[in-house]
């Protein structure tokens, strides 16, 4: 079994979570990311694993909420936390571009 | 251009009509001050949790009866995971394993045909907030973050834009009938993308594929789809290929533009969402939502034709949906139903539309709209004599008979004093008289209009034009 992650896999990784990585540390998690993965293939060895499917850390079943409406926040708090603003928008660098 | 098989497949995102978000409970609005709809959960804060909307569910499962889908009875959420600024939790909660809907269809008719849009699932999720991009910049409204949608599906089964017109229409129908939605392209609270692709025969394997993302109307996904097929064709006959690619309809320019978003990756890495436990759905739930379902555009459409409303009035009613509510309360009595159809669509219409009033703004009761249906149905009153007390009649409390009395409407229905006056208009005008026998037809429009004239409009022109013809035939 291979016992590292190919170099692009990891810059893969690194792209999806928005990160920079450097020579020396692709190099790292190339290994470190492996052991990972090949501690959760461990996990699936239990018995059962497939059969119970478990999403979240209790059993009971979702508790619906009724449709009436809250409290809601002042638009002046919520720009607060904002770095930029235009107007009562939140704004952030261009996201977008066409050609014709 | 050579001849190909067009391929398409439309993907529809609705918003439900509740009054707060699926995950939060600030208030699901539309054309609010920007960023004036939010609490912690929508802003995705640290340490904030999801509480799913009862509502949303009730909702789904209604849109999932009226597209014929079959209901899952046991579900939960996803995480579907990206970094973009339409949602500052970085996953959207979605459901990608366990869509509430699946293998449902809607019926359309193509060309007189009937055809089955197959709907391969139906699932809910949370709407991203708003973008829009202005120069440098793009500007984030959190008022749509965490609306609730139902994502609603096709198999790449339609063949042309028109099908896909049709088959747009027809959805948009039946979640606004369902109450489900209020489905309202040009606010965005129902947005179709459509997946196209050609090939030069069945056996073929599918073509590239082109997406056409958030096209703003039903005629311009028609249009949009007909302008990629051509472009992908001639593409074709060129003998080039091309990558799968998104698109975006310009309206300006009539076509689809290649839309190039930074920061792709469609790695989204779903995996279920831990703060939100399995959801189950009984049949007394499902048969409970069932009953809130009214009657839908179909069934009201068949209805009004066997009740004697022709079939172009039968759709203009369903086309609009407060005459149609208006006219379902009334199908148990014993009316004119035509005459109800035509009042509804003609002076009526005139008048609310001119008025910009609803129905449930008049005082046109069922009642009074009845008497009114039956006045008209047996020549007490005109067409002209509802035009005059029309405004009264939709306004006033007091009946039909009072109205038309203080109108100082005097229809005259006494056949002897009709005779009269027709005689006087036949002595007036011997020529015509004699033209009519000679067989010129357009003898008798004359002699008719100088029979209203003569009664000053008092004659209902139907029972005139009767008596003139027997007059003239002796």
């Amino acid at each position: 079994m291979n016992n590292k992650l190919t170099k692009e896999e990891v810059l893969h990784v690194a792209h999806l979570a928005r990160i920079k990585v450097g020579e020396e540390e692709i190099e790292k998690y190339q290994v470190e990311l492996k052991q990972l993965l090949n501690d959760v293939d461990k996990i699936k060895e239990v018995d059962g694993y497939d059969e119970e499917r478990m999403i979240a850390p209790w059993e009971r079943d979702a508790v619906l909420r009724d449709d009436e409406p809250g409290e809601m926040l002042n638009p002046k708090e919520v720009l607060k936390n904002a770095p930029r603003h235009s107007g009562n928008y939140i704004a952030v660098p261009i996201v977008i571009s066409e050609e014709a | 251009m050579s001849n190909y098989l067009p391929t398409i497949g439309i993907e529809v995102h609705c918003e439900l009509k509740t009054k707060t978000k699926i995950f939060s409970n600030s208030i699901n609005g539309y054309g609010q001050m920007a960023n004036s709809l939010t609490n912690v959960v929508d802003l995705g804060y640290p340490g904030t949790l999801p509480t799913l909307n009862k509502e949303v569910i009730n909702l789904a499962i209604k849109a999932a009866l009226v597209l014929n889908c079959k209901i899952r009875r046991q579900m939960h959420f996803d995480r579907k995971n990206y970094f973009y600024p339409d949602n500052p939790k970085n996953y959207q909660i979605t459901q990608a394993e366990t869509p509430i809907g699946y293998d449902g269809y809607v019926e359309i008719e193509v060309n007189g045909k009937k055809k089955k849009i197959e709907i391969e699932e139906m699932h809910i999720e949370e709407d991203t907030c708003k973008s829009t991009h202005r120069g440098d910049k793009t500007l984030l409204d959190f008022n749509r973050a965490g609306v609730p949608l139902i994502e609603i599906v096709t198999k790449p089964c339609m063949e042309s834009g028109e099908e896909a017109k049709l088959y747009l229409e027809k959805l948009r129908e039946l979640l606004f009938y369902s109450d489900v939605s209020d489905c309202k392209m040009e606010e965005g609270s129902m947005r179709a993308d459509a997946n196209v692709s050609i090939r030069k025969q069945e056996s073929d394997p599918f073509g590239t594929k082109a997406e056409i993302k958030n096209i703003g109307s039903i005629s311009n996904v028609k249009l949009s789809i007909e302008k990629e097929i051509e472009r992908q064709a001639q593409l074709y006959d060129e003998g080039k290929t091309f990558p799968p690619q998104t698109r975006r309809f310009d309206t300006k320019l009539n076509d689809t533009v290649l839309m190039r978003v930074k920061e792709t990756g469609n790695d989204y890495r779903y995996f279920p969402e831990p703060d939100i436990p399995f959801v189950y759905i009984t049949d007394e739930q499902i048969d409970k939502v069932k009953k809130t379902i009214p009657m839908l555009p179909d069934a009201r459409r068949e209805k009004y034709i066997s009740l004697g409303i022709s079939e172009v009035n039968a759709k203009k009613l369903v086309g609009h949906r407060s005459l149609s509510d208006y006219l379902n309360e009334l199908l148990e009595e014993k009316i004119d139903f035509k005459t109800a159809g035509n009042l509804l669509l003609g002076d009526i219409s005139a008048y609310l539309n001119k008025e910009e009033k609803e129905m449930k703004d008049t005082t046109l009761t069922k009642e009074r709209f009845m008497d009114l249906v039956n006045k008209v149905s047996d020549n007490t009153l005109t067409s002209k004599n509802v035009k005059e007390i029309l405004d009264k009649v939709m306004t006033s409390e007091k009946s039909i008979d009072e109205i038309t009395k203080e109108a100082g409407i005097q229809n005259i229905t006494d056949n002897s004093a009709i005779i009269e006056m027709i005689k006087k208009v036949m002595e007036a005008n011997p020529e015509s008289v004699t033209d009519y026998k000679a067989g010129k037809d357009r003898a008798i429009k004359y002699l008719m209009g100088q029979v209203m004239k003569e009664s000053k409009g008092t004659l209902n022109p139907k029972m005139a034009m009767d008596v003139l013809k027997e007059e003239l035939n002796k």
